[in-house]
């Protein structure tokens, strides 16, 4: 059962924010005010809370990728811009980028960033909503979404938009806390999340609540194989996942057909 | 799901060697413009213990680019034990290691043999990086003296390599020289197709033998 469906069941009208339940049309607002909190901050908080690990899953996330030259790619939830910067190198001037998220002020600042690197021309950025991508159906080689679906309030509704706007053959990566394959890396995993991750977000970004927020959505998000199950309901075919750092972390992998 | 080795780990340690070899050319500007020559090459490295796929781009801009995962067309592809790939990375004669060592190769030898050449024969220029850390003045004394004990280091090594290699097959005579071993090894080949022809009269006489019997 995916997450949405489990939620209808419990009650339609309400969904997950961490922990709480609140009313489906308040999750956006919520997630929203979150990331309006973190953004300044939000490759420094990233690079302390995984150490620096985080560099690693997104390396091998554009390994998968499998970017040509003269592609299309979309990077949703793209916040500051880490994997368009690379995309850009990838795909040359000859192909395009697009930055995607949701959010106003994770964007200025990944727009910001992607300038300070010298990254420009095959770039753009869209402010727009993932369950309704603004794109035309058949458009776009490849989609990413790093660390940004377990935020969307409609998941399915999300992965049938990207699906629809992927050309037939192009890819989604998705690449998202999952569930840890170890029990005992579950424990400490669950230790460091909610007692020295909510601690560290207080002392570097003086925001206990939205790194509490980062630590229960990561807990509310489907595990490796309800997402697989979704995105072949989505349509994906070829679908399979990579589990990484013990399962910490997983990017799951579907091709439209 | 995918099965293996975590690949955070193979990616952090690709990426910790991917590093370390382009930081490396970024000081030696002939090697990087030697590699930048063969820019597109696509090296599929497959270690068999322990068990990891790699793959080798190189990059127009003459750096290499190593991944755990990749979907490119292979120019060549190398397998073999992590012992085999040591030898052939640190031999001063690569084809001579690839031909007599275990490694399994399909495709172009070539640009594979070119690419290995490059990174361990590459000259680096310690004096850049000095003199844009220390200034113009310290920068080109402290170059001089890492120069000078760079130099007296391999020259030193290279001695004893030569002296401990005169000892063993000299001196001591405690292995015997590959000029010997080679011979030897040619008497034991002939010996070897001496005793399949006789094993092969005796045969033939025994046949005959046979058929002589009423």
């Amino acid at each position: 059962m995916s997450d949405n469906q489990q939620d209808a069941v419990e009650n339609p009208d309400t969904t997950h924010f961490g922990y709480r339940e609140v009313p489906r049309a308040d999750k956006e607002k919520l997630v929203r005010g979150v990331f309006d909190s973190v953004a300044s901050r939000y490759d420094l908080m990233n690079d302390l809370m995984s150490a620096g690990i985080h560099r690693l899953w997104k390396r091998f996330t554009l390994e998968l990728s499998a970017v040509r030259s003269g592609q299309t790619v979309l990077d949703i939830a793209g916040g500051t811009g880490d994997l368009a910067a690379k995309f850009s190198r990838l795909v040359g001037p000859k192909g395009q980028v697009i930055l995607a998220d949701i959010n106003d002020s994770m964007l200025k600042v990944g727009r910001d960033r992607l300038m300070d690197k010298g990254a420009s021309g095959n770039i753009q950025t869209v402010q727009c909503d993932a369950q309704s991508l603004p794109f035309p159906d058949n458009s776009i080689d490849c989609i990413t979404i790093a660390f940004g679906l377990r935020n969307v309030t409609d998941k399915d509704k999300a992965l049938r938009s990207m699906e629809r706007i992927l050309k037939p053959g192009g890819r989604l990566l998705v690449l998202e806390f999952s569930k840890p394959t170890n029990a005992l890396l579950e424990n400490a995993y669950d230790l460091y999340s909610f007692r020295i991750l909510p601690l560290m977000g207080k002392l570097v970004a003086n925001d206990e609540e939205s790194y509490r927020y980062l630590a229960e959505s990561i807990r509310k998000h489907p595990d490796q194989e309800t997402l697989l199950e979704m995105m072949e309901d989505a349509g994906f075919v070829s679908c399979d996942y990579h589990n990484m750092t013990g399962g910490i972390v997983a990017v799951h992998k579907g091709i439209k057909a | 799901m995918s099965r293996g080795h975590d690949p955070a780990v193979i990616t952090a340690v690709l990426a910790a060697v991917e590093t370390t070899i382009n930081k490396g050319l970024s000081l030696a500007p002939v090697a990087k413009r030697d590699l930048g020559d063969l820019a597109g090459t696509v090296i599929g490295i497959e270690c068999t213990s322990p068990e990891v796929a790699i793959t080798a781009i190189v990059e127009p801009s003459g750096q290499l680019r190593l991944s755990h995962y990749s979907e490119r067309t292979m120019d060549t592809k190398v397998r073999g034990s992590l012992e085999d790939f040591v030898g052939l990375a640190t031999a001063e004669d690569p084809a001579a290691a690839l031909i007599n060592g275990g490694l399994e190769l399909v495709g172009n030898t070539a640009p594979l043999i070119a690419v290995q050449q490059i990174i361990t024969t590459m000259d680096l220029d310690w004096e850049a990086p000095l003199v844009d850390t220390l200034g113009d003045v310290v920068g080109h004394q402290v170059a001089i003296v890492l120069r000078g004990l760079f130099r007296w280091g391999k020259a030193s090594a290279e001695s004893f390599k030569r002296q401990l290699s005169e000892f063993i097959l000299e001196e001591g005579r405690l292995t015997p020289p590959a000029a010997e071993l080679d011979d030897f090894y040619e008497q034991i080949e002939q010996l070897g197709l001496r005793v399949d022809r006789l094993q092969s009269r005796v045969q033939k006489l025994a046949r005959r033998i046979g058929e002589q019997k009423p």
